[in-house]
Order: structure tokens, then C-alpha cells, then sequence
């Protein structure tokens, strides 16, 4: 059982009713937590999320309880187990709603509905209730029930048109993008509704469409279009809108190891052509403006390869900063967790899980100067029954008996 | 400084940006898209810097149609400042006295410089919600590195891990988007802090684009279990090694992303298709079993979506409880009646570039609409009325 969340934090006093699974909704409810809010996750035994079933395990022992998957994503939430099956399990958590502030979901549309969990429900017991849905394609229009995974959602939002190495075609990114960043955006809509409630007391159902957050990301390729027709494909590593050369990933010793540069500026191409020992091919014409460099990218990108993939890639990444250029090692998984600039700030942090074992997660990846966040662990199932069930509820112990021994509290 | 008529859920609150390209003005447009009053300090030598990199109408720069500027700037008013100088740092000092935030995505070593660091502010301003995002945080070993979004996204292993040919390099997203995720990320934490700041108090934000990407989508699924088992994967070039299909495939007219894992999808899928007898056998109901086939599977999946628009594989697909999409280019998500429907398409009249279009709000509160409500500012449009 966890407490709530230190009463200094920004959003303390304000509790979640978290009905969100995968990935979306535990990240809209853990950025709430992480900023003060109470966050309750409402899940079921009865039909685990499958997050919960991905190895690799805590020390190796499979259980729903220690995927260490979803464990940083899941972070600062807490856990109630309902069976939303079952009608009491309904009214469980329609009572639950009645303590809280804001309810989140990203089942697809109808599905809360069904549930007798929809808006209308919910407002009927907490008339300003902050509600929010965070469906594949927003709560109305043509694609409203459009079915997608969170790896393929980019494909509606156009975002997969423009990745990859060339005009050959796409190349997918293999994981869910959009899933994270909806995360966000959804808490970003939960966060504007209470600022409208607090100027007028109204709460009100808000639609995320998880397509229309990563649509933000296509602004480039949208004002290219809009104001020369051009249509947008994919172009490596190159700048969004063709401004700098070299503007790429070169590869250094070793196996997988890369660096990235980006020039954009002609202080910073003197400096690299300085920082890399002024060598002939350096000096040709074609190089000696950005719109020469642009035009002759190709050729500047692999004179640059010839001579990077000698160094070893942080070293140099080091000596080009020295003199001024954008440049950066390329990491790896393995970085994240070495890196002294992640180490430094702390970004992933070993935790001990109330069960017993130790996890690694990332921490607050903000940098708050007054309001350090809460960081609690990926929640066990049921955790905070107890807590919310007859803390909040009001539930005596023979009533909370009686509905654990019908799984209606799972 | 006259406030702004208030209307929306930010309405009276006051947003000072000090920002150049992506990260910055797009955390303060999505403030002003919700009500903020944003005044956005572009400093006296040329302006924002996305003002240089277009694109231009015909390629022909102009400081005033650039269209990234446009898109990020929208609905701000646009002072202009050389903050550098002690008269400039004295104006923004007093436009931060009555603000409520102030956004910034300058080089730390250039914001000490300038007086103007979270440190260097006067004791006077306890309340204001002060947001730094670079690409690399206020503080490590790389504070003070120049590096532009490349530098910042390549820095998440998100290329590394997930996107690109094992023997090639890894990639970016083909737009600005770390940038763009970490200014989502400044905007959340911005409002959180906001919205307690009767309680707590003013603060400092300090906001690295590539830790909030290096966090919450990269470091989430892998970071765990590589501390655990000391392994970690790499970009594989396709979708999922394990089962089948899931994987972008070319149609007649582009691609689709074409996903059928559970059961009931890989049926729906068939029927799609007209029920192939190669798709028939019993054992490639099994995920696994599919994706053990894989190099077979995606041969005969291709004869058929290689004769059908990538719209009609959808649309089949989707008919049939099989949830693969089309990936659908700008061009087609202009035309798009999905997103026409939904108002996501806005067109303001700039007294430069003329009728503009840009994307709605990313959100969508039906009791206090947002939405870009005005065209990008002209470079110090509103310099004597904000500080006269």
C-alpha cells in the first residue's frame, strides 16, 4: 500500500482515475503523478494487459507483477483491481470517480460506454469531472473506429512517409512513438481542462486524438506542401528542410558505433573543416558555400564517412565540439544507462519494487528546482486496494471480503 | 503592456519565449493555441532563427515567409530586443515581472552570459514558471555543447534501438523530432507547475529534449532489462522479428502498414484477401508459426496488396476486424476528410505570405476550444506595442 504523493508537489490534492492500459494511459497518468496527482489505475486479473506479460521478468520469476517492460512507463501510478465485467465492479468504480478529479481512458470509442463508464455515466456522479479520451483517431469523423497498434498509428498521421533512407521507401520505426508522446499530450489536455475548471467550475470531455499529436510532427513537411506542393518523403538523416551540409550519421571504429554532425552555418563548417586537419578535398569549390554544400551533399556526406570511421565516436565527438561543431556520439541502449551526461542527471534510477527486488527505470526526466517528483515504482496489482477500497470508498471489511471472494475485486 | 483579450482555458496567462528554431516556440505555440498571451523576444540581430530556414515560397528566402516559422509562431506577438545588450536584459526583465512563464531554448553558457539564467533572475520574480529546454539539459558533462535536433535525437538510441538497417545507419524521423517531443514534454510540466504555483511557488524547469526521448520511449521498454541481463537489442530494418505480419508493405500506389497478430485479425485478413488457399492452413493461426514463416508469408501478402491502392487494402482490411493502415503522405493528409471533419486544418491570412495553412490544436476541449488563432507575428510587429 503507497501513500499518496507529498502534499509540496504541484498537483497535490488532485487524484486520477487512470482506466488506461498499454502504454498511452500509463504515461497521461504517471506525468499527473510525477507531478503530485494521486493516480489510480483501474485493471482487471480477469484480462491483464498484455504489458504486463513481456519478459524479461524481475529476477527471472514470471509474473504480472515483474515485467520489466512496463515497469518505467507504469511508474508513479497506483493500482486497484476491479473486474469492470462485472457490474459491481462497475459500481466500484463509479463510486471511485466520485473522489476524483480526472478520469483517463484510450480503449477505443464505445468501449467505456459498455462499460457504464462513459462521460455521461461519470459526470452524473461527479458533475466536473475532467474526462479524458485518447482514442487512435479522436472521438468523431470518418476514421473515429479506425484500428490500429501503437507501432502502425504513424502510418495515419503521415509521420512513416518521411522516415526511412531514401525515395526506396519507408522504413519503420519499431516501436510506439506515438504511444509515449501521446502520453504526454493526453496529460497536457487533462492539465488544460482543470485550468478551465478552475475559471469556471465546468468539467468537460476531452478528445485526444493520438493521429492529431503526432500530426504536429508533420508541420515541416505540412508548409512545404502548402506553399510549393512539394510532398514530403523520406530523407535520412538529413535536415527537415534541406538547410544544413553535411547533415548525417558517419560511422566511427567499431562495431555499430556512429557519430552525428550537423552544420547548418559557415562558423561552423570552417570550424569542422579546421577540426578535421583542412584536407584537400575540403577545399573545393563546391564546398565553399551552403548552397554549394547542399548541392553537393552526397559527395561532402561520404569524404566525411572516409574520414570519420577511424575515430573512435565520443573522443571525436569531444575534439568537433572543441571547436565549435554540432556533433555527438550515437548511442546505444547500453549508453543510456553509462553515459556520465545520463549519469549526471540521474535520468534512470535503481529502485526497490515493495516486492522485494531491485529495477531499473528512468526517473524525473524533468529537472524541477523546487518540486522534486515522487518516483515509485511500476505498481504490483492491487496494490492500493486496500487503501482506496476502504480508505476512500468506505468499504468494511466483510463488504471488501465478500467482493474479493467473488472477484469482483481481483 | 496591454494584455491580450483573454478567451480559452490559458486565458490571462502570460508567456515570455525567448526561443529560436523548434523546441521552444513550439511549447509556447501550444500555449498560445489553448489562450496564452505569448509575447516571443526575438533578439535584435536577425530574429528567430526559423525565420532563415523556409521553406520559402519559390526557395526565395525572406525573413517573413518562412513557413516553419509560421507553423510554430502562430497566435504570438513578436518583440524585438539585443538582449545581449543591458537595455534589452532590462526590457525582458520587465516583461518577465508581469509574466507567468518564461520559455527558453538558448545555450545556457549564452543565457549566464546575458544575465538572464535561472540564477542571474532578480529575487523579485518567485512566482514566474521558468522553462530551459536544450538538447541536453542545464547541467552533465554536454550542457554547453552546440548540437541541433540530429545531435539530440541520435543521443536517445531511438535509431540505435529501433529505427533503421542493421548495417546501416540508424535514423532520425525525418523531421525535428526530439524537438518536437521535448517541447510537448515542456508543455505539461510547464502547466503542471503552473497550475500548483499558489501553493509551491515559482521554479525552474530544466528540460533536455534528449533525456525526455532517451526516458519515456527508448529507455522505457529496454532500460530495465538491459540493467537486468546486461543485453539489449538493436533496429532490426522491419516491424517484429517474432510473429507475422506485421511489417510496411508496398501497394500499387504507396504502402500500408500491415498488422494481423491475434487470430481473429489474421482470419479477418484472410477474408480480406478472398480466403487464399495458401492462407488456409490451419498452423499459420499461430503468430508464431506465421512469423516462422515469414520470408513465405510476406511473398504471397505482397502479390496482393502490390494490386490494390494502399485506401482499398485499408479499407478491406478494416472491414474485416484487421487493423492495418495506409500510410498516407502530406498530400493526402491535406485532402484528408478525417481531418477536415475534425478542424484540423486552419488557414490564416499573413500580410506577407497570404492565406497559410497550418494544423489545429493537437487536443480538443470542446467547453474552451483551441486553436492557432492568429498568423505568425512579422518580425517585431509588436515591439512599441508591448513595451510602449
Amino acid at each position: 500500500m503507497t501513500a499518496p504523493a507529498p502534499a509540496h508537489l504541484p498537483l497535490a490534492g488532485i487524484r486520477v482515475a487512470n482506466f488506461g492500459w498499454s502504454w498511452v494511459g500509463p504515461v497521461a497518468g504517471q506525468t499527473l503523478g510525477f507531478l503530485g496527482a494521486d493516480v489510480i489505475k483501474i485493471e482487471s486479473r480477469a484480462r491483464i494487459d498484455i504489458n504486463r506479460t513481456l519478459p524479461p521478468f524481475a529476477e527471472g520469476i514470471v509474473s504480472p507483477d515483474r515485467s520489466l517492460q512496463n515497469h518505467a512507463g507504469w511508474a508513479s501510478n497506483g493500482s486497484v483491481t476491479l473486474n469492470l465485467r462485472d457490474p459491481r465492479g462497475q459500481d466500484l468504480a463509479r463510486r471511485l470517480v466520485e473522489h476524483c478529479d480526472v478520469v483517463l481512458e484510450n480503449f477505443g470509442p464505445g468501449v467505456m460506454d459498455r462499460l457504464r463508464l462513459g462521460y455521461d455515466d461519470l459526470r452524473a456522479v461527479r458533475p466536473e469531472v475532467v474526462y479524458v479520451s485518447m482514442p487512435a483517431a479522436g472521438l468523431d469523423g470518418p476514421l473515429a473506429s479506425v484500428r490500429t497498434y501503437g507501432t502502425s498509428l504513424c502510418s495515419i498521421a503521415g509521420l512513416d512517409s518521411i522516415t526511412g533512407y531514401d525515395a526506396s521507401g519507408p522504413v519503420t520505426m519499431e516501436n510506439a512513438f506515438a504511444d509515449p508522446l501521446g502520453g504526454i499530450v493526453g496529460a497536457i489536455g487533462a492539465l488544460l481542462a482543470l485550468f478551465h475548471r478552475r475559471l469556471t467550475g465546468r468539467g468537460q470531455h476531452v478528445d485526444y486524438s493520438q493521429q492529431e499529436g503526432v500530426l504536429q510532427m508533420m508541420g515541416p513537411a505540412l508548409m512545404d506542401y502548402t506553399i510549393n506542393g512539394r510532398v514530403a518523403g523520406p530523407i535520412g538523416n538529413r535536415h527537415p528542410l534541406g538547410v544544413g551540409a553535411p547533415h548525417g550519421v558517419f560511422p566511427c571504429a567499431g562495431d555499430d558505433r556512429w557519430i552525428s554532425i550537423a552544420v547548418l552555418t559557415d562558423a561552423e563548417w570552417r570550424a569542422l573543416v579546421t577540426a578535421i586537419g583542412s584536407p584537400a578535398w575540403a577545399q573545393d569549390v563546391r564546398f565553399a558555400d551552403a548552397a554549394g554544400r547542399r548541392a553537393s551533399i552526397d559527395v561532402l556526406h561520404a569524404h566525411l564517412a572516409a574520414w570519420t570511421r577511424d575515430f573512435e565516436d565520443s573522443g571525436l565527438a569531444e575534439e568537433l565540439q572543441r571547436h565549435g561543431v554540432a556533433a555527438a556520439p550515437v548511442l546505444d541502449i547500453a549508453d543510456l544507462l553509462h553515459h556520465p551526461q545520463y549519469r549526471t542527471r540521474g535520468t534512470f534510477v535503481e529502485v526497490v519494487h515493495p516486492l522485494g527486488f531491485t529495477e531499473t527505470i528512468y526517473g524525473a526526466y524533468v529537472k524541477t528546482s523546487r518540486t522534486v517528483p515522487d518516483i515509485r515504482p511500476g505498481p504490483s496489482m492491487g496494490q492500493d486496494n486496500e487503501r482506496v477500497l476502504q480508505g476512500l470508498l468506505g468499504l468494511t471489511d466483510d463488504e471488501y471480503s465478500a467482493l474479493m471472494a467473488d472477484a469482483v475485486i481481483d | 503592456m496591454r494584455p491580450r483579450p483573454a478567451a480559452g482555458a490559458l486565458a490571462g496567462v502570460t508567456v515570455v519565449e525567448l526561443g529560436d528554431a523548434v523546441s521552444a516556440p513550439f511549447c509556447a505555440r501550444l500555449l498560445a493555441d489553448y489562450g496564452a498571451d505569448v509575447i516571443k523576444v526575438e533578439r535584435a540581430s536577425h530574429g528567430d532563427v526559423a525565420r532563415t530556414w523556409g521553406p520559402f515560397p519559390g526557395d526565395a528566402p525572406d525573413p517573413e515567409k518562412s513557413g516553419l516559422f509560421f507553423f510554430l509562431n502562430t497566435g504570438k506577438r513578436s518583440v524585438l530586443l539585443d538582449v545581449a545588450s543591458g537595455e534589452g536584459r532590462d526590457a525582458l526583465l520587465g516583461l518577465l515581472a508581469r509574466a507567468d512563464v518564461f520559455v527558453e531554448n538558448q545555450r545556457p553558457a549564452d543565457m549566464r552570459a546575458w544575465g538572464l539564467d535561472y540564477a542571474s533572475l532578480p529575487g523579485a520574480l518567485p512566482d514566474l514558471v521558468m522553462t530551459s529546454i536544450t538538447p541536453f539539459g542545464q547541467t552533465g558533462p554536454c550542457a554547453d555543447w552546440n548540437a541541433y535536433d540530429l545531435n539530440a535525437y541520435h543521443f536517445t538510441a531511438t535509431g540505435s534501438r529501433y529505427c533503421g538497417y542493421r548495417d546501416r545507419a540508424p535514423l532520425e524521423h525525418g523531421t525535428f523530432s526530439a524537438d518536437f517531443f521535448g517541447g510537448y514534454v515542456a508543455a505539461a510540466w510547464t502547466l503542471g507547475a503552473l497550475y500548483g504555483r499558489a501553493a509551491v511557488g515559482g521554479q525552474h524547469l530544466d528540460v533536455s529534449t534528449a533525456e525526455a526521448v532517451a526516458a519515456l520511449f527508448t529507455g522505457a521498454q529496454n532500460i530495465g532489462a538491459y540493467a537486468q541481463e546486461g543485453r539489449f537489442e538493436r533496429r532490426s530494418g522491419s516491424g517484429m522479428s517474432l510473429a507475422a505480419p506485421a511489417r510496411i508493405l508496398p501497394c500499387a500506389d504507396g504502402f500500408v502498414w500491415m498488422i494481423a497478430l491475434e487470430t481473429a485479425q489474421w482470419d479477418g485478413l484472410r477474408a480480406a484477401m478472398g480466403n487464399p488457399d495458401w492462407a488456409a492452413p490451419e498452423l499459420f493461426r499461430d503468430l508464431f508459426e506465421r512469423g516462422r514463416n515469414a520470408d513465405f508469408l510476406y511473398e504471397m501478402l505482397e502479390q496482393w496488396t502490390l494490386t490494390l491502392p494502399k485506401q482499398e487494402v485499408m479499407d478491406r482490411c478494416q472491414a474485416h476486424g484487421c487493423p492495418t493502415t495506409a500510410i498516407y503522405t502530406i498530400a493526402e493528409l491535406v485532402a484528408h476528410p478525417h481531418l477536415a471533419a475534425r478542424g484540423q486544418l486552419v488557414t490564416l491570412d499573413h500580410p506577407v505570405l497570404g492565406p497559410t495553412t497550418v494544423f489545429g490544436a493537437p487536443v480538443r476541449l470542446p467547453d474552451c476550444p483551441g486553436a492557432p488563432a492568429a498568423p505568425a507575428p512579422l518580425l517585431g510587429q509588436h515591439t512599441a506595442e508591448v513595451l510602449g
